[in-house]
């Protein structure tokens, strides 16, 4: 536990070198907090949105077969980290849409 | 896109509570049997994760199945039911061969390859019981697990004893704290895949 400590001190030390060198408002935290949030919410809908995909395709061949076919490989973390790639992908991509509209 | 600001912000928060609370241990407590060890017709080991390619048992097997064993030299059953995965090789086969080397007779172990899912097993190992004259049996699997497997023998018409293996003691590492989160979240849908499939 304690070794998360380097987290929340990276963390500090990261905030001041934005702020004092690279002249970052601490006002803009909140609104980068939000696109975090907005981009992990988006990844957790792919990732529903994949498992059942594929769990109806595993259940559909079983039927359709009356072969087995294993529902195991769903249950890998990997399917989550892409599902959050995809979010975060999608995010960005919708973003720089909107800011392009914007300019 | 409206919406996934608030589902973001509670995955978070879940993620949280599962690595640096107590959350994932209650939970498991939930959802996990408790033992209650006695005297039976059999103990059942069911199949788990198989075997691995060098030809010996992986860890979630070899821990079910010495747990079977330390329960027949208890002299709790007179019978090991040793259950098998079907795959490329057997694991039955394994467990029994692992169960002669601790001691425990040729004759008092019925190895069985049951096939894929809890389901199928269930329903290979009921008729090889009742023609054995089993009404009470131990049931060994992951504690998580026992829940599913137990109910689907309950149904068969079996007096089940729980004897649990728990897959870990008090996780300190917010990495083993998610392992048993996702354990349990895994196990609750499994649940719930069965209530739906009517198997219950």
């Amino acid at each position: 536990m304690a070794a998360y400590l380097i987290v929340a001190l990276t963390s500090l030390l990261a905030y001041l070198f934005a702020v004092k060198r690279l002249g970052r408002r601490p006002s803009d935290l909140p609104g980068a907090l939000a696109r975090i949030a907005d981009a992990v919410g988006t990844g957790l809908v792919f990732a529903l949105v994949n498992l059942a995909a594929a769990g109806g395709l595993v259940l559909g061949l079983r039927a359709l077969t009356g072969r087995f076919v294993s529902l195991y490989p769903l249950d890998d973390g990997v399917w989550l980290v892409v599902s959050m790639l995809q979010g975060w992908l999608w995010r960005l991509w919708r973003d720089s849409r909107s800011s392009q509209v914007a300019s | 896109m409206i919406g996934v600001r608030p589902l973001g912000i509670a995955t978070l928060a879940v993620f949280f509570l599962a690595a640096f609370t107590p959350l994932p241990v209650r939970l498991y407590d939930l959802l996990a049997v408790p033992a209650r060890i006695g005297p039976a017709d059999a103990i059942v080991v069911l199949a788990g994760g198989g075997v691995l390619s060098g030809g010996e048992l992986s860890d979630t097997s070899r821990r079910r199945t010495a747990l079977g064993i330390d329960l027949y030299r208890d002299g709790l059953a007179p019978l090991l039911v040793l259950s098998g995965a079907v795959g490329w090789r057997s694991e039955s086969t394994a467990r029994a061969a692992l169960a002669g080397k601790c001691g425990v007779p040729d004759a008092a172990v019925i190895a069985r390859t049951a096939g894929h899912t809890t389901h199928e097993e269930a329903a290979t190992l009921a008729p090889l019981l009742r023609a054995r004259g089993v009404r009470r049996l131990l049931l060994v699997t992951d504690a998580s697990h026992m829940r599913r497997a137990r109910r689907l023998l309950e149904d068969a018409g079996f007096d089940v004893l729980p004897a649990p293996v728990r897959v870990m003691d008090a996780p300190r590492q917010p990495g083993e704290r998610i392992r048993l989160f996702h354990e349990t979240l895994r196990e609750s849908l499994a649940l719930l895949y069965y209530g739906v499939a009517g198997y219950r």
